[in-house]
């Protein structure tokens, strides 16, 4: 089943997404990569109704990157997670809705603060200090919850976020054996391995 | 030969000249002049007052909100003070839009516009007036004092072309041409906001061509960061408050009226 | 009568708006689109649109008519059953697709061609609605072609295969039923996408899509690596179509077999399931894919020693 995790940390943000695409009982692809780096200090991950998944996520990619290009300075984490939100819920109320749940994750070069904000598919926006989409959410923000530290070093995060992995693997029937890693901090945006 | 090409805004000269642009501008270089300065931590700008005399009524902007008397200086946005000069009914006009730009901005992005983005806002409605079917330009141009948390504090400048710029110092209306070369001599990189207030109402002394200076004359505003909450925050001075910084700065000149009125 | 007379009229409002129509369409293949940057030409005229059925609710519509989901009874019946495959490997891209159209628990039809040849380069898979397929995928090579013409070289599967992709996704919720593989070769090499009517697309290795897909995976999946050599990946992609065949009661008949390597497609062959079960490929009998043709003679049975002995 499709699950993403996300926390921050002391000047990071971490997100990490299940590399399946599958259909019905089937994986069609076990490499899949559903973290999106919007911007030079942005990601986001993205999890939903197939098709709309990444129709809207390249949408709000082009978007970005045309905001980027028009002003020559990317949108600040909470102005580009504001104008994801809104689109969202725009399309709530059209005749084909996005059914995607996300959460975006970037550092304000601005105010050198990291912010994570999670979005579902009716547009509901919040910030939160850590989050998760799917079925693993279920096991990981009770985890969270006693283990999160928003001071926690990069080595610290990560070792959390196995946690959430190995807590998940354990417990869920159907859990995904792949990840995507992604941490964005003040030197940008890089995928790390586990 | 030249009023073959007057009628229409849309229509070059032979020359490669759009005449009712440059009356635009003929327009503004007639109006009251507005002064915008650059400083470290913040921007200032004053403006002078056409419209006075003893008749008019001026209690409402006396207590109004942000003081002034809403003729040349406006509050855009919270982050962003504009400086107008041309025609008061059309730069109400364009004063509209802007707070409209701006709040459509802050709808989308749950942020305050960014200054040179609110600038194109502007100037992309400007540019259209230049282009489309028999209409007149807009007879404004506009000083934007404003901030950022990506430039921090900016000072630009639009015209009825609707082209734009970045200035450290500015002027535009009547005799900005003199206005603009004082502000050459005398302008320096380090500048406070406090320095910058002396400069900018020593340059409109000298660049009015009235006898007098006093509130009645003039409107004064600055764009500074708020200590306690680090945010922009403008400030439009009241009628009082302008005499007040006058006096400070020894600048009172008085004509005959004000001088019967204190008798 | 006075809507007869207005329809041939030449100076009614009907006949003029008729000859701005046909104006329009004429422009669409103006000057100004020719080797244009890549037709983008049309732009001006908006964006681009799609025809859907002049009913109000297409999508209620299709599924009143069709056995889609909730109605088995219906009369018009989607074809659903199906196993198709495809792979990638050092020598080329393996299509292989079962033969059979099913219309609920009927069998109507034993030799359908489940391949769509878009161009000598690239194949499409056929899964879901057969009309759908044939008709996109048909569609497809059409602009295909076109872009050859505009842009004077071959149209990559990757961009094939986002065509076909966003062009279904318009369609999202109508009804449309696609499940479909874009093969072929490109600049890059051999490529294939995985395309469905959700607006799913996906690049890979290895793809099997349709009711048999899960039994052709488990052979292929187990057979499958890079370095195959062309008549190990032929017999592979045979053999799985052959497993799908035989446990999927709506897949089977025939396996057609292709196999697109750099200069284009190739078509290899068409196998019936019946004859590979019993004598395999090359018609030798004893040598078929069945499990009890395979195991003939073998036994699990494990006597001790002693008893043997004593028989």
């Amino acid at each position: 089943m499709e699950t993403s995790f996300a926390l921050t940390g002391k000047g990071y943000v971490i997100i990490a997404a299940d590399t399946t695409a599958a259909r019905s009982i089937v994986k069609m692809k076990v490499d899949a990569d559903k973290i999106k780096v919007l911007s030079p200090h942005l990601l986001m991950s993205y999890s939903g109704e197939p098709g709309d998944t990444i129709q809207f996520a390249e949408y709000v990619e082009r978007n970005i990157r045309l905001y980027q290009i028009r002003n020559l300075y990317a949108l600040t984490p909470s102005a580009a997670a504001s104008w994801i939100r809104r689109s969202l819920a725009e399309s709530l109320r059209s005749r084909n809705p996005y059914a995607v749940n996300l959460l975006v994750g970037g550092y304000d070069t601005t105010s050198h603060q990291p912010h994570l904000y999670w979005i579902d598919y009716l547009g509901t926006m919040t910030e939160i200090p850590f989050g998760a989409h799917g079925y693993g959410s279920y096991f990981a923000l009770s985890l969270l919850d006693r283990y999160h530290d928003p001071e926690a070093s990069l080595e610290e995060g990560l070792s959390t976020l196995k946690r959430c992995i190995n807590e998940v693997a354990k417990r869920l029937v159907v859990s995904p054996d792949r990840y995507t890693v992604k941490v964005v901090d003040k030197d940008g945006v890089r995928e790390v391995e586990l | 030969m030249a009023r073959r090409y007057d009628s229409r805004t849309t229509i070059f000269s032979p020359e490669g000249r759009l005449y009712q642009i440059e009356y635009a501008m003929e327009a503004i270089s007639h109006a009251g002049t507005v002064i915008g300065i650059l400083a470290s931590d913040g921007v200032v700008l004053v403006a002078e007052k056409r419209v006075t005399g003893k008749l008019l009524d001026l209690s409402g902007a006396k207590e109004g909100g942000y003081g002034g008397s809403g003729e040349k200086i406006f509050l855009l946005n919270s982050n962003v003070i504009g400086g107008v000069a041309g025609l008061t009914a059309d730069a109400n006009s364009l004063v509209n839009y802007s707070r409209t730009a701006a709040q459509r901005h802050l709808l989308l992005y749950n942020q305050d516009i960014p200054v040179e983005l609110l600038a194109q806002r502007l100037c992309d409605l400007k540019q259209g007036y230049t282009q489309f079917g028999g209409l007149r330009p807009f007879g404004v141009s506009l000083l934007y004092a404003g901030y950022d948390p990506h430039y921090r504090f900016q000072l630009y400048h639009s015209d009825p072309s609707g082209n734009y710029s970045g200035w450290k110092a500015t002027c535009i209306g009547a005799n900005s041409g003199t206005a603009q070369s004082l502000l050459k001599q005398e302008y320096k990189d380090d500048m406070k906001v406090k320095d910058a207030i002396s400069l900018v109402l020593k340059t409109m002394s000298k660049t009015m061509d009235s006898t007098s200076l006093g509130s009645e004359k003039l409107e004064f505003a600055t764009l500074m960061l708020d200590p306690k909450t680090n945010q922009p925050k403008a400030r439009i001075y009241k009628p009082a408050e302008i005499d007040a910084l006058l006096v400070a700065e020894g600048l009172v000149k008085k004509d005959e009226d004000t001088e019967m009125k204190a008798a | 009568m006075n809507s007869l007379a207005e329809k041939y009229s030449t100076t009614s409002p009907l006949s003029k708006l008729r000859k701005a129509q046909q104006l329009a369409e004429d422009e669409e293949l103006s000057d100004a689109m020719w080797g244009s940057s890549a037709g983008f030409g049309s732009l001006a005229k908006g964006i681009p649109s799609f025809t859907v059925a002049p009913v109000p609710d297409p999508a209620a519509f299709l599924r009143l008519h069709t056995d889609d989901h909730a109605d088995p009874n219906c009369r018009i019946k989607i074809q659903h059953g199906t196993t198709t495959l495809a792979f990638r490997y050092k020598g080329g891209v393996i299509v292989a697709v079962d033969s059979r159209a099913t219309a609920g628990s009927y069998v109507a039809s034993g030799t359908v061609k489940k391949v769509i040849e878009i161009n000598p380069y690239l194949l499409g898979t056929m899964a879901g609605g057969a009309a759908d397929c044939q008709y996109w995928e048909t569609y497809l090579g059409m602009h295909c072609r076109l872009h050859e013409l505009r842009n004077r070289e071959r149209i990559s599967v990757s961009a094939a295969s986002k065509y076909l992709s966003n062009l279904v996704y318009s369609y999202k919720g109508m009804g449309l039923s696609m499940g479909t593989m874009i093969c072929g070769w490109d600049k890059t090499g051999p490529c294939i996408f995985y395309v469905d009517s959700d607006g799913t697309r996906l690049k890979g290795d290895l793809f099997s899509v349709g009711s048999g897909s899960t039994f052709a995976y488990g052979v292929l999946d187990q057979g499958y690596h890079w370095d195959l050599t062309d008549e190990e990946a032929q017999e592979l992609g045979r053999r799985s179509i052959y497993a799908a065949g035989h446990r999927d009661a709506f897949s089977g008949n025939t396996c057609n077999l292709y196999h697109v390597k750099q200069d284009g497609w190739h078509f290899i062959g068409n196998y019936d399931l019946s004859k590979l079960h019993y004598e395999g490929p090359n018609n030798v009998a004893g040598q078929g894919y069945g499990y009890d043709v395979r195991t003939e003679g073998r036994t699990s049975a494990n006597p001790p020693p002693a008893a043997t002995a004593t028989a």
